[in-house]
Formats: structure tokens, C-alpha cells, sequence
């Protein structure tokens, strides 16, 4: 169950900072923005410049550059380290006394200016980071001393230290930490929360602080992190109240941080790192010798008893994309929802949406249909996404392609079913109903088409019933679009079969047979049923449109050939009516006469029509191959024009002279010639012989070649 | 994170069931447990309302943070074991001190879990007690705990906490017998207590609205950081 979250850098190397001095240890260490003061047990405080590089590939590391460092002067380990940077000190606690150090020359201040009176018999202090004094230039200091049972309250100004403050505590304090007026305490049998303001107190739990270190580490406004029993990390606001599910560490842990939603622990071999979102163990990484950890404005840093190390937490975006690799879709979207104040509101919710999408496509890969909808629906899913894996299913005029990066990883449902039909009708059936329920809403504006048709085909290929409500409700459907021959005339013969009867609905029958490309039929229809003429000639023009001209002569002749058979039938049977077909045969001739083949026509016609009748057709049939003819000679004729002059060009460049010397340069690399050797381009343009070569190389098109054979 | 208006709390020795109590209502389903460590919660939406619902850890060596948990809840849930004697002596022993943090308010429910084991009745979750009872296996258990014995502890918790028996939720309603296993009664045990805590809630609500508060310590934390980080 583990993520990537951090990723641990080293900071500052032995080397730089004891070199092969054996008993060197580190103490305490501080950050505050680029500056990293280290102290050591050999009494001396080491002032580092930090600097962070990011490598061209993105990888970060850090840079140290050691600026000073200084003898305290006592022997003794330095055991803490705080800045007061407003007033630019480090506050130093060594020897049990607390004093001041210039952050840059590391002299300590002394009292005549502004180094204040040192405060003696320290075991521990902490700094609030929630101060109550609206002072800027002030710095508020709890401080742990050798007397027994209290608890001191310092402030630190620039010229003077003062001693604010003494509280009593029911037993002997061993570690504190402080936020406004809240004094959290681990006390020798346990901790509480205390209010140096009001004297009032919350007891919080017991622990046994001489058999394990306690830790009292402020996480936030008026929230505290607490080394609890049984190896917990738990949670308590100064309220006395845990609003937060403990994380179960080790029982040896030493150190511990929040960088939000993370809890990083550490101990003596490990760096452990639990979510706060759901307490469970995320990223475990090894570290010997751990010593320190802490966060400083949001930057964690860790020490080994030797050496300094950055954790670096990585982008949340590659750790949500982690996990859903490993289809872990519910600490994704903890992960995420919980970034939620991290990041600034569009960002998130692009953010959001798409991790939302993208667990409904996991999710809809494991058949997981209702969690799937719901984060479809929650994630504004543009529904042609879905409809995109199925085969065939979007209209070949859709302009829809898919997002990038993908949504998932499936090709298509073929891909996903891996050959289990019933896996492909589950899917089928999910994207009718889904289909169904989005197709009134707004989220298929601009596609509606797109939804309506592949609805169509799904409920034609399903023989669902729902068809023909959908086919006679308002609807999107494009029924030009070359459905699927499978698809295609099962909707057609469908619906056929429940008008045939229906003399009502002539019209669209021969609609129908014509989607089957039955167009015989259609004309049949509506020329002998109908008598609908016009009908039948806007007919060929709409059954042909997306056609080349073959087709649509083909077709043209088909309605000839119906009205001269009904020429003859009607003579036949109905006597008189005739003439009513050769009228609509003549016009239609006369009308679209540059469709029609006219030698074939010509063999067709009856032997007793007139000249004159048909003289509008042949006229235009007559132009119509002169114009065919005139045309293929006039652009014979600009071909073989464009041809001498360039060959004449060619001659002209032929003639020139160019003059290279050791002075010109090429146009290419700027460089100049230095050997015979070069090309000249039109222009005339001299450039490098190996010039020309890398650029063909490199040309647009010749690397699209390249990428594309790549792929194949 | 969501603040939740309202806290229930369920107490109880280590595998009496509460853990499985709160997935089944929860989750709807009786899964495999591990003996919590430290304690969980579930946020529950309730109408409008956040219950946040806390699972806390029954093994001695937890106990401590027990008084924690119960820190300002609304409703306790005492839970033991039907078949095990002990665990209901335990709630009175060990667990009913580590109430004294919750709510003046607060409501008390004492519950008997894995009633499966014991009554014919609860092999069968309650909404579906119409099947026959002759596929039901045998109750291979002996019930150590009759609910009598539940309803006299409610009221000795009653009288501890000083509380009128008669202005008080009567034992009768306030004793449940439940099963995590078959669902028997979960759902009403916590649907019952929702709804009685319901009206804390509406009182909170109210508190915050007659006295709106200006948060004076966020900005004062703000300024001061800004002067800090000034370097
Ligand atoms: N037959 C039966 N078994 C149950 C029932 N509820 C819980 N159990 C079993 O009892 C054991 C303990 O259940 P948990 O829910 O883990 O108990 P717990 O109270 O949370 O225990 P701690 O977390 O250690 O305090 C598990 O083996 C459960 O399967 C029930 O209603 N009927
Ligand atoms: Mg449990």
C-alpha cells in the first residue's frame, strides 16, 4: 500500500561538515529561508547557504555552501537553535543557558546591546508560532528550567528579554510546545493543555514520559501532535478534543511533522510516512541514524547524527496518477479532495474533475457500473469519452478526439473485455442506460448528436424497444451517417416492420427502403403510390449526396427506367395514365440533363419521342461534353507551358557564376567555407555541403517520416 | 475536512464488536475485523448534519485516550457482548469513568452485540424476520447477559451521572440487543440515537448563532507571521 510521497535529498555531507572527525555529532539544526545553521556537540554553530538546483531532467538537489562557523566557547553541546529573524538572532540554548547570536557573524550579543540577561538552568524552550503579542519585533518563548513544576513564558524584544510569565504544573514538565495562549505539556505521567492566560487546563491522556520520550509537536492553529501509548501518533486541539484518527507509528519513534495531508515520523532506522486523510502507512523509508526532524515554513529537513537531508515531497498530481496506476481509487480521491486547500480553486477543480473521470474509467473496467456513473456524473464526463470505446458507435462526422494525456487506459471495449461477450453487453447495456440519462441534460451540449446517434445504433443492435420513442421523440439522430450495415438496417428494417401496413406512412417507408439502399423500392413507392414526382427526384439527389457522380447517375437512371416501365404499364392496365410518366421522364431529362450517360439514354427512350421534346436535354447534354472536352485541353495546354518556363529558370541558373572565398559564409551555419566543397541552392545561395545534409535530415517532413515509421 | 456538528462515541471491552458495528451500518456488510489500534472515526451524514462516529480501541492499552474521545460527545454508546458476562461488568469498571469528559446532555445506549449467537430472532437482520426459522442453525451459545441485567446497569449509570430517572430515556428504550453479524438492530441503534441527539445539535447550531464571534487570533497569527518572514 505504499505511494511515493517524498523523496529524501542530501542536504549537507559529512565531509563538508566534521569531515573525518569520529565524534562529531549534530545537535540541533534551524532553516529559515536559504540559511541552515547546524549546531554540534563539539559546541560550535555551522552557517550554511542552501540552494536548491533542479536538474534539466527535474530532478532537484541541494547545494551547500558553507559560510562560517563559530566556538561557542563552553564545551558543551549546543542543544537547541530557533532564529528570531525579525531581529535578525539565533537563540541559543548550550550549557543550560539561553543566549543570543548575530544570525550572520555568530558573535554572541552582548547584554549592553540588546543581548538581554541570559536565562539560566534551561532543560528546553520552544518559540510560539501563533504569538499573542501583536509586536512584530517580538519573539514569545515557553522555557522549561531546572525548577521544579513550572512552566516560564519569556518575550524577546530587540533591546531587552523579559520574563512574562511563571505557571505551575501539577507535575514535572519534560517537553512543550506552545500556540497563543495554549501551553500543550508532556508532563512525567502525562499531557495536557494549559492556558497561561486563564490558568485553566485539560488533561489529555497518560503516558509514561521516563519510559518514552514524549513528543509535543504543534501541527497547526491550536492543534498538537502527541506521542501516545502503543506507538500512536494522536491528535488533540487545545480544547483537550482529537478531531482527527490517530496514525499507528513505531514505538521508538523520535521526531514527527506534518506536511500536510502527510504525518512524517521518524526513528532511529526509519522515515515513516501515514496520510492524516485516512491514517493508513503510505511511503517507509530507511534512515540511519535518524536524529532530527522538522519542518521549517514548510520545508522538511531531517539529520542523521552526521549528515543533513531535505524531504522533499513530490507533486501531488504524480501522486495521485501513482495511485491510480494502482487502481487504489479511493486514496486517490482522499488524496486529492483533501489537496483541496492546498490549491488554488480553478486549479483544483480541473484538478478534480479529471481524477473523478478517470476513477469512473477504472472503475467502469472492473463492471463497477454504479460507482462508475456516479464519478462520470461528478466529473462532467464529456460523455463521447465513453462512447469513444465503443466500436463504430460515433458518427463518422463527429469531430470528437479523445482527451490527452488519456483518461485510461483502454483501446476499446474489445480491448477491455478481452473477448467475454458478456462482459461487452454488460458495457453496452451500462452505456444505454448512462446514455439515456444524460442525453436531456446539459452535459452533451454541443454534442447531443454525437449521444443521440450512438443511442440509436446501441438500441437498433440491442433490438431494444425504446427505438422507436426515441426515432418519433425529439431527438439529435443522424440518420445519414453510414451506420454499420448490422446497426443500418436493423433500425431501418425495425421500423419498416411496424409501418408496412400503414398507408399513412408512404413517405417514410420509402425513406426507409432508401437508408436500406433498397432505392428501387423507394421509387417504386413513391412514384406509382405517391405519384409524388418531385418527391422522387429530391429522392436521388438526397440518396446520392454523399455519393461520387456514378452513384448518382446510376440512381437517375433507376427513376428513368421507373417512369418509361410505368409508361408501360399504365398503358397496359390504367389506359390514359401514361402520359402523366413520360411527362415526368422528359422533364426530368430536361431538368437534369448533365447527369445523365446521353448515348445511354439515347437506346432507352422510346422511339416515338420527338426531337423536339427532348431538344432542352440534348442541347445541354451536347454542351456538356464540349465543355468536358475544352476544359481537358486547356489544362493541357497551362501543364505544358509551366513546363518551359521552368526549364528555362533552370538554364538561367545554369549561366550565373558564384564566388566563394574564405570570407563568405554559409547561409545555413554562418560559419565560413574553408573547403571546396560546397552546394549551391537556388538563389543562388552557397551553403556547406554538410550543411544541406543535416537540414534534409532534420526537415519537418522528413522527421514526420522518421516518428511515423516509427510507430508502425 | 467537513466539521462535524455532533459526536457519538462507541466504548467497550476489545472484541465485544463495535468495530463491526459501525461497518455494518456503515458499510452493510460483516467483515473481517482486526483489533483496532487506537481508534477511527466515520463521518455520517445525517440530513444536513455531520455525525462524526468514533471507534475507539477496547485493549487495556488504549484506555487511556478513552476520556479523549469522549470529550464533548453528544451520544455514548457502552457496548458489550451477550455472551460474555464479563464484558458488560468491564463497561461499569473500566469504561463509564472515561465518560466523564462527554456532554452534560449527553445520551447513554447500552448495547449487546452478537445477539445472533444467543436469539433465534437475530440471526435474521429485523426488517426481513418473516422467513422461516427452521433454516436457521441451532444457538449454539449460552446467553450470559440477559437484558435485564443491561437495563439495571442503565440505571445505576443514571443515578451516577445524577440524573432524574423520570425526565431521563427510559431503560426500555435506551437497552439494545443487536448483531454486527446479521444487521439485527444496527441500523435502529443508530437511527434511534441520531435522532436523539438531533436536538444537541439544533442547540449548538443556535449557540453559534447568538454569540457570532470575530476570530481575532487568525489574523493576529497572520500579521505576525508576514513580520517574521520579513528577512
Ligand atoms: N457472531 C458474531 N460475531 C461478531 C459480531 N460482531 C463482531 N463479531 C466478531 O467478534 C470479533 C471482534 O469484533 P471487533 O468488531 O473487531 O471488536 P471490537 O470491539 O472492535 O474490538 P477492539 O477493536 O479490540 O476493541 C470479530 O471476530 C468479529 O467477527 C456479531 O454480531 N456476531
Ligand atoms: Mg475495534
Amino acid at each position: 500500500m505504499s505511494v511515493k510521497a517524498f523523496e529524501l535529498v542530501p542536504a549537507v555531507e559529512r565531509e563538508l561538515l566534521m569531515g573525518e572527525k569520529a565524534r562529531i555529532n549534530i545537535e540541533c539544526i534551524e532553516c529559515c529561508g536559504k540559511h541552515l545553521y547546524v549546531g554540534t556537540n563539539d559546541c560550535i554553530i555551522h552557517h550554511f547557504l542552501l540552494e536548491e538546483v533542479t536538474s534539466s531532467k527535474g530532478k532537484l538537489s541541494y547545494l551547500a555552501q558553507k559560510l562560517l562557523h563559530k566556538y561557542l566557547g563552553l564545551k558543551k553541546p549546543v542543544a537547541e537553535l530557533r532564529a528570531a529573524s525579525a531581529l535578525e538572532r539565533l537563540i541559543v540554548l548550550c550549557d543550560g543557558v539561553v543566549f543570543l547570536v548575530d544570525m550572520v557573524t555568530l558573535e554572541t550579543v552582548p547584554s549592553a546591546a540588546g543581548g538581554g540577561a541570559k536565562i539560566r538552568n534551561v532543560t528546553g524552550f520552544c518559540i510560539n508560532e501563533n504569538p499573542v503579542n501583536g509586536d512584530p519585533f517580538c519573539v514569545e518563548m515557553g522555557v522549561l528550567t531546572s525548577k521544579r513544576r513550572t512552566v516560564q513564558i519569556y518575550m524577546i524584544y530587540e533591546d531587552r528579554v523579559q520574563l512574562v510569565k511563571e505557571v505551575s504544573t501539577p507535575e514535572q514538565p519534560c517537553a512543550l510546545s506552545l500556540d497563543g495562549y495554549f501551553l500543550c505539556l508532556a508532563l512525567a505521567t502525562q499531557y495536557m493543555i494549559l492556558n497561561y492566560n486563564t490558568g485553566s487546563f485539560q488533561d489529555l491522556f497518560p503516558y509514561n514520559s521516563e519510559e518514552r520520550r514524549p513528543i509535543v509537536k504543534r501541527i497547526g492553529r491550536e492543534e498538537f501532535l502527541l506521542a501516545a501509548p502503543g506507538g500512536l501518533g494522536m491528535f488533540a486541539n487545545a480544547e483537550g478534543v482529537s478531531q482527527r484518527a490517530p496514525v499507528n507509528w513505531s514505538e521508538r519513534v523520535i521526531c514527527a511533522a506534518v506536511c500536510f495531508p502527510y504525518v512524517v515520523a521518524l526513528d532511529e532506522s526509519f522515515i515513516t510516512i501515514h496520510s492524516m486523510l485516512d491514517q493508513q502507512l503510505k511511503q517507509t523509508l530507511s534512515f540511519r541514524d535518524g536524529h532530527i526532524l522538522q519542518d521549517f515554513e514548510g520545508k522538511m529537513i531531517l539529520a542523521s547524527t552526521k549528515a543533513v537531508y531535505v524531504l522533499v515531497p513530490l507533486p501531488l498530481e504524480r501522486q495521485i496518477q501513482d495511485l491510480l496506476a494502482g487502481q487504489r481509487v479511493e486514496e486517490a480521491l482522499t488524496l486529492t479532495e483533501g489537496a483541496q486547500r492546498n490549491i488554488p480553486k480553478d486549479r483544483f477543480q480541473i484538478l478534480h474533475k479529471r481524477i473523478l473521470q478517470q476513477v469512473g474509467f477504472i472503475q467502469f473496467g472492473q463492471l463497477q457500473f454504479s460507482e462508475a456513473r456516479e464519478h462520470f456524473r461528478k466529473g462532467q464526463l464529456d460523455v463521447r469519452e465513453l462512447i469513444s470505446l465503443y466500436p463504430l458507435l460515433l458518427p463518422a462526422s463527429s469531430s470528437f478526439t479523445r482527451c490527452h494525456p488519456p483518461l485510461h487506459e483502454f483501446a476499446d471495449l474489445n480491448q477491455l473485455a478481452q473477448g467475454d461477450q458478456e462482459k461487452v453487453l454488460h458495457c453496452k447495456k451500462f452505456l444505454i442506460r448512462y446514455l439515456e440519462e444524460v442525453r436531456s441534460t446539459e452535459v452533451v451540449n454541443g454534442c447531443r448528436e454525437d449521444v443521440d446517434t450512438a443511442l440509436l445504433k446501441l438500441y437498433a443492435e440491442q433490438h431494444h424497444e425504446s427505438l422507436m420513442e426515441l426515432l418519433t421523440s425529439d431527438n439529435s439522430c443522424l440518420l445519414a451517417d453510414k451506420l454499420p450495415a448490422i446497426c443500418c438496417s436493423s433500425v431501418h428494417l425495425l421500423c419498416l416492420g411496424k409501418i408496412e401496413n400503414c398507408q399513412d406512412l408512404l413517405l417514410e417507408r420509402a425513406t426507409l427502403h432508401g437508408k436500406l439502399e433498397e432505392h428501387d423500392k423507394a421509387l417504386q413507392i413513391l412514384v406509382h403510390e405517391l405519384k409524388d414526382f418531385q418527391s422522387a427526384e429530391s429522392f436521388c439527389l438526397w440518396a446520392s449526396s454523399c455519393q461520387d457522380s456514378t452513384y448518382r447517375q446510376k440512381l437517375f437512371h433507376l427513376l428513368l427506367s421507373v417512369y418509361l416501365d410505368g409508361n408501360h404499364c399504365g398503358r397496359s392496365n390504367a389506359g390514359g395514365s401514361g402520359g402523366e410518366y413520360d411527362m415526368a421522364a422528359v422533364d426530368l431529362l430536361n431538368r437534369h440533363g448533365e447527369v445523365f450517360d446521353a448515348a445511354q439514354v439515347l437506346r432507352i427512350l422510346p422511339e416515338s419521342w420527338s426531337l423536339q421534346l427532348l431538344c432542352p436535354f440534348l442541347n445541354r447534354a451536347v454542351r456538356a461534353s464540349m465543355h468536358a472536352c475544352r476544359m481537358s485541353q486547356i489544362g493541357l495546354g497551362l501543364a505544358h507551358s509551366e513546363n518551359l518556363q521552368l526549364l528555362h529558370d533552370r538554364l538561367e541558373e545554369r549561366k550565373k557564376n558564384i564566388v566563394v572565398s574564405e570570407k563568405k559564409g554559409c547561409h545555413l551555419c554562418h560559419n565560413t567555407f574553408s573547403q571546396p566543397d560546397v552546394v549551391c541552392l537556388p538563389g543562388p545561395v552557397p551553403v556547406h555541403a554538410h550543411c544541406v545534409a543535416r537540414r534534409v535530415r532534420d526537415s519537418p517532413t522528413k522527421r514526420l517520416l522518421a516518428n511515423s515509421s516509427n510507430h508502425t | 475536512m467537513k466539521k462535524p456538528d455532533v459526536k457519538v462515541v462507541l466504548l467497550g471491552d476489545m472484541n465485544v464488536g463495535k468495530t463491526s458495528l459501525l461497518h455494518r451500518y456503515t458499510e452493510r456488510k460483516f467483515k473481517d475485523t482486526i483489533s483496532t489500534v487506537g481508534g477511527a472515526f466515520f463521518l455520517k451524514q445525517w440530513g444536513p448534519y455531520n455525525i462524526s462516529i468514533w471507534d475507539t480501541a477496547g485493549r487495556e492499552q488504549f484506555h487511556g485516550l478513552g476520556s479523549m474521545y469522549c470529550r464533548g460527545a453528544s451520544a455514548v454508546i457502552l457496548t458489550y457482548d451477550v455472551t460474555n458476562w464479563q464484558s458488560l461488568a468491564e463497561l461499569e469498571e473500566r469504561f463509564l469513568s472515561l465518560t466523564d469528559t462527554a456532554n452534560h446532555d449527553c445520551i447513554y445506549a447500552l448495547v449487546g452485540n452478537k445477539a445472533d449467537l444467543t436469539d433465534l430472532k437475530a440471526q435474521l437482520p429485523l426488517d426481513l424476520s418473516g422467513a422461516s426459522p427452521a433454516s436457521l442453525s441451532g444457538t449454539g451459545l449460552h446467553k450470559q447477559v440477559p437484558r435485564e441485567e443491561a437495563m439495571a446497569l442503565y440505571e445505576r449509570i443514571l443515578r451516577y451521572k445524577g440524573l432524574d430517572e423520570k425526565s431521563s430515556l427510559p431503560a426500555e428504550k435506551m437497552c439494545f440487543e443487536t448483531s454486527a453479524k446479521t444487521g439485527y438492530n444496527v441500523d435502529t441503534l443508530f437511527e434511534t440515537l441520531f435522532d436523539l441527539v438531533l436536538p444537541s445539535i439544533l442547540r449548538k447550531r443556535n449557540e453559534n448563532l447568538v454569540s457570532p464571534t470575530v476570530d481575532l487570533e487568525e489574523y493576529r497569527e497572520a500579521s505576525a507571521r508576514r513580520g517574521k518572514t520579513c528577512c
